[in-house]
């Protein structure tokens, strides 16, 4: 065992079953690092991850008295979990031990140099034992955490979140903006890739929600505070009236109101100010649409009636955010394909709006006129090229696809086609991406039913304009198809629509309040889309389907199922275990300047305090672990080096850098 | 005591964002593309977190190129690349003051997939290194004429 605090390090290089031993030469190397100071073993194996080259690890922080490990195999990402497993097992701490990634970043980009791919296998162990030679035991943070999570939303994903966190046995309180459950799914009508009826679908998922004891719901709702770390987080909640009392709610309806443009129809209808977005909708009680009201009385039931909102707000604890803020379809500019100028330009949304309307069994007509051509434009508002497309608002192009449309627009060709057969379809794309199970039938059934393709280039998009007087047709579109070589084509119809993409929606006042990112699409950030799916920089923070980018409705779920499951586990057990790779303040060398909570942009995450030191009073700055995000900004700023990121100090970085650099003999000494 | 016998070559550190060029460089060993050996990359949560003098000292140490590869817009870390940048720019003029070339010293950005950009990265740190050779050797030959003109 190990007297005195003596560093007793052992070092393994993996063979990872020839992956890295046929590029490097693995016993070179572990023979190599035996030589340098504190190392005690150093061993290979075929396969360190395997039960047997575990088992060796444990053994020799049993037998030998290991207290530091080195292992360069994979990738961390892979399998640095196993391994602080194979310590913690063994009774060290997990922390103390470092791994080198010798595969991902050695072996496989070096197979043409094997003594060079060698030589920097060594260099690479080198830094690890360099590392771990200034490892501190840490330990995970732990808080306490509130059983209770918030959800932001009450789209499919927001509901699906909802549900599954519930149905774990945690408290969920759902607020969703509009006066209405359901989202953008609510406005859809049969699904690709399934063919189901959305608000069948849909409306099943709500009254399981509205139904489970666990959840409680609150529409015209909004988050308007946040304030606290993961686990305990203490939100404000504000929800304007409804401002339709249950009993006068029919006869509301029926009364003569002012009327505004019907969002849920995209504006191709028209409803009152006291209004239920839809039939069968949830909540059924009217809501009042206070943006559009004046305060002047409205005669109801024959009455004189002025309505009142009165926002209530009230606080919650909740251990957990889920945001599930969706999407916005793409609003063509005045213009763009002649939509706002040309009448017979539509979006794919307006259409779904338009057929649901119509009813079966009736022609299909667009202004009272007749439709017997429709031409579908692909990737309006998506696949933008900077330079060729003027920027938005924002001074962004979309240049992200927005997957969706492509089998969206497919999907209503061939609902088209079925209920309207003497319909002549052209359907006019840039590519063809049909990328999800199932959704290539829907191309190839449009193929059958003699849709006639067209295609263009992204830099060379078809154009719309409206036909000359006498002409057959109100709009003409002219293509460049590129299936003929490029060759002019012009297109008459009575209709164009445009499959218009996803856009995120204005989310700036969560963003500021949840502290979260947007990406250069500006849809809202996961921290890594592989490693850690749906989860946010801030712990305890989620985001679940559209608000994250486009998905369908499969995939909104799937990626809501997921955010819960994060939540799950992170409240499940009443209290939540953090990385500990936070800032930690060295009280001896720290003058209290407080140099380190200028640069801080994380709200309570340093602060200065007056403690005792030799007998004296004195400001010294002190980390709240919860609210810190590790970043080490603070680091670089603090003038005496008395800050540093746990698990990642400087001193360590430039004991790995002096393991690059210098020669053998000199790292030896500088390790003395 | 050991050696490690590897080529003379200018080396290059990169330090990478777990979030966007450590990645990068995964992906970029996950499509078996060769790139040079004398490179060493170290994972970092944010280059914010490294002073001016950290740089310094690295190519004091015998690093010849420095490439930061981390995530530009995509960080995660409120003002953590902004804050990068600034220290970068403002490591610039104590490089001059030391006779160092300052393109010895590069901010990127790459993420988890770019594996395009990050080869294209390291391609031109080396051939920049070929052509003006060694750190330490710059910095000696510079306060080697400030020595003769004092
Ligand atoms: C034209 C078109 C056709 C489509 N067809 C299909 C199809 O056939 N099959 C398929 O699988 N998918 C289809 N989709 C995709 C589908 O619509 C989405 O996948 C799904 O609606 C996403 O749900 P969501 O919950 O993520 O977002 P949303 O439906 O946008 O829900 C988000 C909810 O959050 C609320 N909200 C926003 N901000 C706040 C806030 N600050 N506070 C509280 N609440 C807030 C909103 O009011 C809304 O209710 C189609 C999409 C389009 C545009």
């Amino acid at each position: 065992m190990p007297e005195n605090n003596e560093l007793r390090i052992g070092v393994y290089t993996c063979y990872c079953g020839g992956n890295i031993s046929d590029v490097v030469d693995c016993e070179r190397v572990a023979k190599t690092l035996i030589e340098f100071p504190n190392v005690v073993v150093s061993r290979t194996d075929m396969s360190m991850c395997s039960d047997a080259g575990q088992s060796m690890i444990e053994a020799d922080i049993r037998e030998k008295g290991i207290n530091r490990v080195v292992i360069g195999a994979c990738a961390p990402s892979l399998h640095e979990q196993t391994f602080r497993g194979t310590v913690t097992r063994a009774g060290l701490n997990p922390y103390l031990y470092h791994h080198v990634g010798l595969r991902e970043q050695d072996s496989w980009v070096h197979h043409c140099d094997c003594e060079g791919a060698t030589c920097k296998a060594m260099r690479l162990m080198l830094a690890g034992v360099a590392k771990a030679r200034h490892l501190d035991p840490l330990e995970p943070i732990r808080l306490a955490a509130e059983k209770h999570a918030l959800v932001i939303g009450g789209g499919v994903a927001g509901l699906r979140s909802a549900l599954d966190i519930a149905r774990r046995g945690l408290n969920v309180t759902l607020i969703e903006k509009s006066p209405f459950l359901g989202g953008r799914m609510a406005q859809l009508e049969t699904l690709f890739p399934t063919g189901e009826d959305a608000r069948t679908g849909l409306h099943g998922l709500i009254q399981k929600v509205i139904q489970h004891p666990k959840i409680t719901l609150f529409t015209q709702a909004q988050l308007v505070k946040m304030a606290g770390y993961v686990g305990d987080y203490q939100v404000t909640i504000e929800q304007q009236s409804r401002g339709v009392h249950v009993e006068i709610a029919e006869a509301a309806l029926t009364a003569n109101l002012p009327e505004v443009p019907d969002e849920f129809n995209y504006g191709l209808t028209r409803r009152k100010i006291i209004y239920r977005a839809y039939p069968g909708c949830y909540p059924s009680t009217p809501a009042v649409d206070w943006k559009n009201y004046n305060g002047e009385p409205l005669v109801i039931n024959g009455q004189p009636t002025v309505l009142y909102n009165e926002p209530k707000t009230f606080d919650l604890t909740v251990g957990a955010i889920v945001v599930a803020t969706g999407f916005k379809p793409y609003e063509p500019r005045q213009g763009e394909y002649g939509y706002g100028e040309i009448p017979e330009v539509v979006t794919l949304p307006q259409l779904i709006r338009h057929l649901a309307l119509l009813g079966d069994g009736k022609p299909l007509t667009w202004n009272d006129h007749p439709v017997r051509d429709v031409a579908l434009i692909h990737c309006v508002g998506s696949r933008e090229i900077e330079g060729v497309h003027p920027p938005h608002e924002d001074g962004e192009v979309n240049n992200y696809c927005s997957r969706v449309c492509c089998t969206a627009t497919l999907h209503m060709a061939n609902e088209l086609h079925e209920r309207f057969p003497h319909l002549n379809l052209y359907d006019l794309y840039e590519d063809i991406r049909t990328y999800g199970h199932g959704h290539e039938q829907y191309y190839r059934d449009a193929l059958e039913n003699t849709t006639r393709f067209l295609r263009f280039h992204g830099d060379d998009r078809p154009e719309v304009v409206a036909a000359e007087p006498g002409d057959t047709h109100p709009v003409l579109v002219r293509i460049n198809d590129h299936l003929t070589w490029g060759e002019a084509m012009e297109v008459p119809v009575d209709l164009v629509v445009l499959a218009v993409g996803f856009m995120p929606r204005d989310v700036s006042d969560l963003i500021k309040l949840l502290k979260i990112s947007a990406g250069t699409d500006r849809f809202l950030l996961e921290r890594h889309p592989k490693l850690q799916p749906v989860e946010t920089a801030v712990p305890g923070v989620v985001l679940a389907g559209t608000a994250q980018g486009p998905m369908t409705v499969q995939e909104s779920c799937a990626a809501a199922s997921a955010a819960a499951a994060k939540v799950s586990s992170l409240l499940g057990q009443g209290q939540v275990e953090l990385e500990p790779f936070v800032a930690k303040v060295d009280l001896e060398k720290c003058d209290g300047t407080g140099t380190c909570m200028e640069v801080c942009q994380y709200e309570d995450a340093i602060h200065l305090e007056t403690v005792l030191i030799a007998g004296q009073e004195v400001r010294r700055a002190v980390v709240t672990p919860a609210n810190c995000s590790g970043c080490g900004g603070c680091v670089s700023a603090c003038p005496n080096r008395a800050i540093d990121v746990q698990g990642w100090t400087l001193t360590q970085y430039e004991a790995m850098i002096d393991a690059f650099a210098l020669e053998p003999a000199e790292l030896v000494e500088v390790m003395a | 005591m050991a050696t490690i016998p590897e080529a003379q070559r200018p080396k290059i550190l990169i330090l990478a964002t777990l979030s966007g060029g450590y990645a990068g460089a995964d992906s970029v060993g996950q499509l078996h593309t060769d790139y040079p050996t004398n490179t060493y990359i170290l994972p970092v949560i944010c280059p914010c977190m490294f002073p001016e003098e950290f740089y310094l000292r690295t190519f004091e140490q015998g690093i010849d190129g420095i490439l930061v590869m981390y995530s530009g817009t995509d960080s995660p870390y409120r003002g953590g690349p902004e804050r990068a940048a600034k220290l970068i720019n403002q490591t610039y003029p104590l490089m001059k003051a030391r006779g160092l070339d300052t393109r010895r010293l590069k901010l990127t950005a790459i993420c988890t997939v770019c594996t395009k950009p990050f080869l294209k990265e390291v391609q031109q740190m080396e051939a920049l290194l070929e052509g003006i050779g060694y750190a330490k050797a710059e910095i000696a030959a510079y306060a080697g004429k400030e020595n003769m003109a004092n």
